[in-house]
């Protein structure tokens, strides 16, 4: 056979190449310095590689028909998680990414001009997946694609942010975040750092809804809460890696903290039929295994288990995309949760948007 | 039901000889319907041993013939009497038992559903995966919410009505009449006339999903005047606890929530979900007929709800202490 020759040299080749290969990367001649940095070639290649992954592997990728990327929720909650998350590698709108990161191979972009070269879609993948082989991470908690979202929002907007808007956007309560760090209080710095960027230092979040509030909780629930994201069992990109580098004793002195504050005010400004809502919350669907909300998260007279949150002023939106999460089965939480996801799968999309509306404007 | 050792499956034997003893156990018993204690039992036992006499009679005779065509008249047969041997026995014979049999039923029917406007007790029960909602109704109109038990005054007609919310069940006390199904969208009804006292049981005769095994119910039946009193407690609120821990567990009941689905009356709870729970501490069983009705086993369904009846509706509280869980218990088993 005329083809069988070449055929042979062909294979025998490619097995000489793969022992070559091996015994270059046994002798431990494989060229892995950061130091050296890559050739342009490679440079150009491992980018064209990975351009071309995000855009066809982000071809499944849509925006959810209720996320709105101009949402100020949204890109509130995207700019917090960025000072912390993400800024210490991509830098802010004037300031680059610091000194070490720098010394990465690849190195992490300044992103602010990178953004506009990709579609939200994009930025949705590579933000979710990571990219292998650069020190990008995955999101922590891959079935939050509403904090994914969150990024994405804040994301487009990055490139048009002068510094000082992009502080007053991640900072949020710095100035009390100062006071905080120079009280007595040793938690005051652990305020400051990680939790009043977005839950404000009197723990009301920051308006618009973006970030749940805290004050007006019972000790016993934050602290079941924060030990919940610690442990990976309460699933947030943004809550699990903050509450996870802080030892219990921190967890316990947050908690007690922000359970001190006092409850803020109501806010009747959400959608949903706040009726119906009440009906559910005090009655529950007793015909489809409903039960009602009050007699766990009140308002009610008898007592009240100190570990389930207290919904009244709570922001209507925080209370939607818990219950969606618990109805889709994939809000963890404390040891209690699994009461919840029985429930709210029972509920439709619009009674749980009733429920949290009624909530919502209820005085705490 | 006694347990087998191992070894006994080895030993055919063996094996069919303990089936013997418990075919004979299961003759007897509180689910029975071969020991009856009510009207329509009592008429179904005697059509059962009617046939069971007569098959025994027709087993007989066609084991002989058997034997006698093999062993001793291997001659030839003559034909005429052959033929009528075969459409006399073979046809006409079961053709005239059959139509006996299906008269003989069909005349027990109105025994087995008379009319009920002129009973004593009425009952609503609900069959739901897995328990039962009871609800007694008086004769002023007044309705009294338990579960999972039936409590009948002896010589004297029980009117049932039998609804579903979910899929087909059966309601069956074999001890006191037939059975009937539940059936979702339609409303069923069943009379039982107790002849005896004495404590059954009741079962889900109709396969209902993933703990239908465990749908169960306790019965008993009580002299006229021990039944009105037990149904005047029904009727009554709860009782205050009788200990510091019982009021703990009232305190824990009220605060985790147990009363949006549980009723205790008297008490804040009003749930109407699940079963009632005011007077839960009496009753014959737990769980739907399958724990014995003590503080263990109430902590024990609390707290491994679904280890106990898989798939059930309640979610499990094992994550609550396990001095919670105990005054929980000691509560519920003072609601008696």
């Amino acid at each position: 056979m005329k083809w069988k020759r070449p055929l042979a040299w062909i294979a025998g080749a490619a097995v000489a190449a793969g022992i070559g290969g091996f015994v270059f990367a046994a002798a431990g001649f494989a060229p892995i310095a950061a130091s050296s940095g890559h050739w342009a070639v490679t440079d150009w290649f491992l980018h064209f590689a990975m351009r071309r992954a995000v855009k066809t592997q982000s071809l499944g990728v849509a925006i959810p028909p209720d996320v709105s990327l101009d949402d100020r929720a949204l890109v509130l909650r995207g700019a917090g998680h960025y000072e912390s998350g993400c800024a210490p590698c991509h830098g802010t709108p004037t300031t680059q990414p610091s000194v070490v990161v720098r010394q990465m191979t690849p190195k992490p972009p300044h992103l602010p001009p990178h953004i506009p070269s990709w579609e939200p879609e994009h930025l949705f993948w590579i933000v979710k997946h990571g990219v292998k082989f650069t020190a990008m991470p995955a999101w922590p908690a891959l079935h939050r694609e509403d904090e994914v979202w969150a990024m994405v929002a804040f994301l487009r907007r990055l490139p048009d942010l002068s510094e000082a808007e992009y502080r007053a956007l991640a900072a949020g309560d710095a100035g009390s975040g100062n006071r905080l760090r120079s009280h007595d209080d040793p938690i005051g710095a652990v305020v400051a750092e990680s939790c009043a960027r977005c839950h404000g230092a009197e723990g009301l979040g920051r308006g618009a809804g973006a970030f749940p509030k805290l004050a007006g909780q019972t000790e016993p629930y934050l602290l079941a809460s924060l030990r919940a994201y610690a442990a990976g069992e309460r699933h947030s990109g943004f809550m699990e890696p903050v509450a996870a580098m802080l030892d219990d004793a921190a967890l316990q002195r947050l908690a007690a903290y922000y359970a001190a504050m006092p409850a803020g005010a109501a806010e009747a400004t959400a959608a949903g039929d706040r009726a119906l809502g009440e009906r559910i919350a005090t009655r529950g669907i007793p015909e489809r295994g409903v039960p009602a909300c009050v007699q766990c998260h009140g308002p009610k007279e008898a007592p009240r288990a100190a570990v389930y949150p207290s919904l009244a002023g709570q922001y209507a939106d925080y209370i939607t995309v818990q219950l969606d999460a618990f109805a889709n089965g994939t809000r963890g939480g404390t040891p209690f949760a699994h009461i919840m996801r029985s429930i709210a799968e029972r509920l439709e999309p619009a009674e749980r948007g009733a429920v949290a509306a009624y909530y919502s404007a209820l005085a705490p | 039901m006694p347990a087998l050792p191992i070894p006994f499956l080895t030993h055919g034997r063996r094996l069919t000889a303990a089936a013997g003893v418990l075919a004979l156990a299961a003759c007897d018993g509180p689910q029975s319907t071969l020991t009856p204690a009510g009207v329509g039992a009592e008429r179904i036992a005697d059509l059962w041993w009617w046939m069971f006499g007569g098959a025994v009679v027709i087993w007989v005779v066609v084991i002989g013939l058997a034997v006698y065509a093999t062993r001793f008249g291997t001659g030839r047969h003559d034909v005429r009497r052959a033929r009528l041997l075969i459409i006399g026995a073979g046809a006409v014979f079961p053709t005239v038992v059959l139509t006996a049999l299906l008269i003989w039923g069909l005349r027990l029917m109105p025994v087995l559903r008379p009319p009920t406007g002129d009973a004593a007790v009425r009952v609503e029960v609900e069959g739901l995966r897995w328990w039962w909602r009871v609800t007694y109704v008086t004769p002023d109109g007044r309705r009294i919410p338990l579960a999972n038990e039936i409590r009948l005054p002896v010589g004297q007609m029980a009117a049932f009505t039998l609804t579903s919310p979910d899929v087909i069940h059966s309601f069956w006390i074999p001890s006191l009449g037939g059975k009937m199904d539940m059936i979702p969208g339609r409303v069923t009804e069943l009379a039982l006339e107790p002849t005896r006292t004495g404590v059954f049981r009741g079962a889900c005769a109709e396969y209902c999903g993933t703990s239908h095994a465990l749908m169960q119910f306790g019965v008993e039946v009580l002299e006229p005047a021990a039944f009105d009193d037990w149904l005047a407690t029904q009727a009554a609120p709860a009782e205050a606890p009788a200990s510091p821990e019982a009021a703990r567990g009232r305190e824990l009941f009220l605060a985790f929530g147990c009363g949006a689905c549980h009723a205790v009356r008297g008490t804040p709870a009003d749930g109407t979900i699940g079963p009632d729970l005011t007077h839960v501490g009496g009753r014959l069983t737990l769980g739907a007929g399958i724990l014995p009705n003590d503080p263990a086993a109430f902590a024990r369904w609390i707290g491994d709800t679904h280890e106990v009846k898989p798939d059930a509706e309640m979610p499990p509280f094992g994550m609550l202490p396990a001095a919670d869980l105990r005054a929980l218990a000691l509560y519920l088993d003072g609601l008696t």
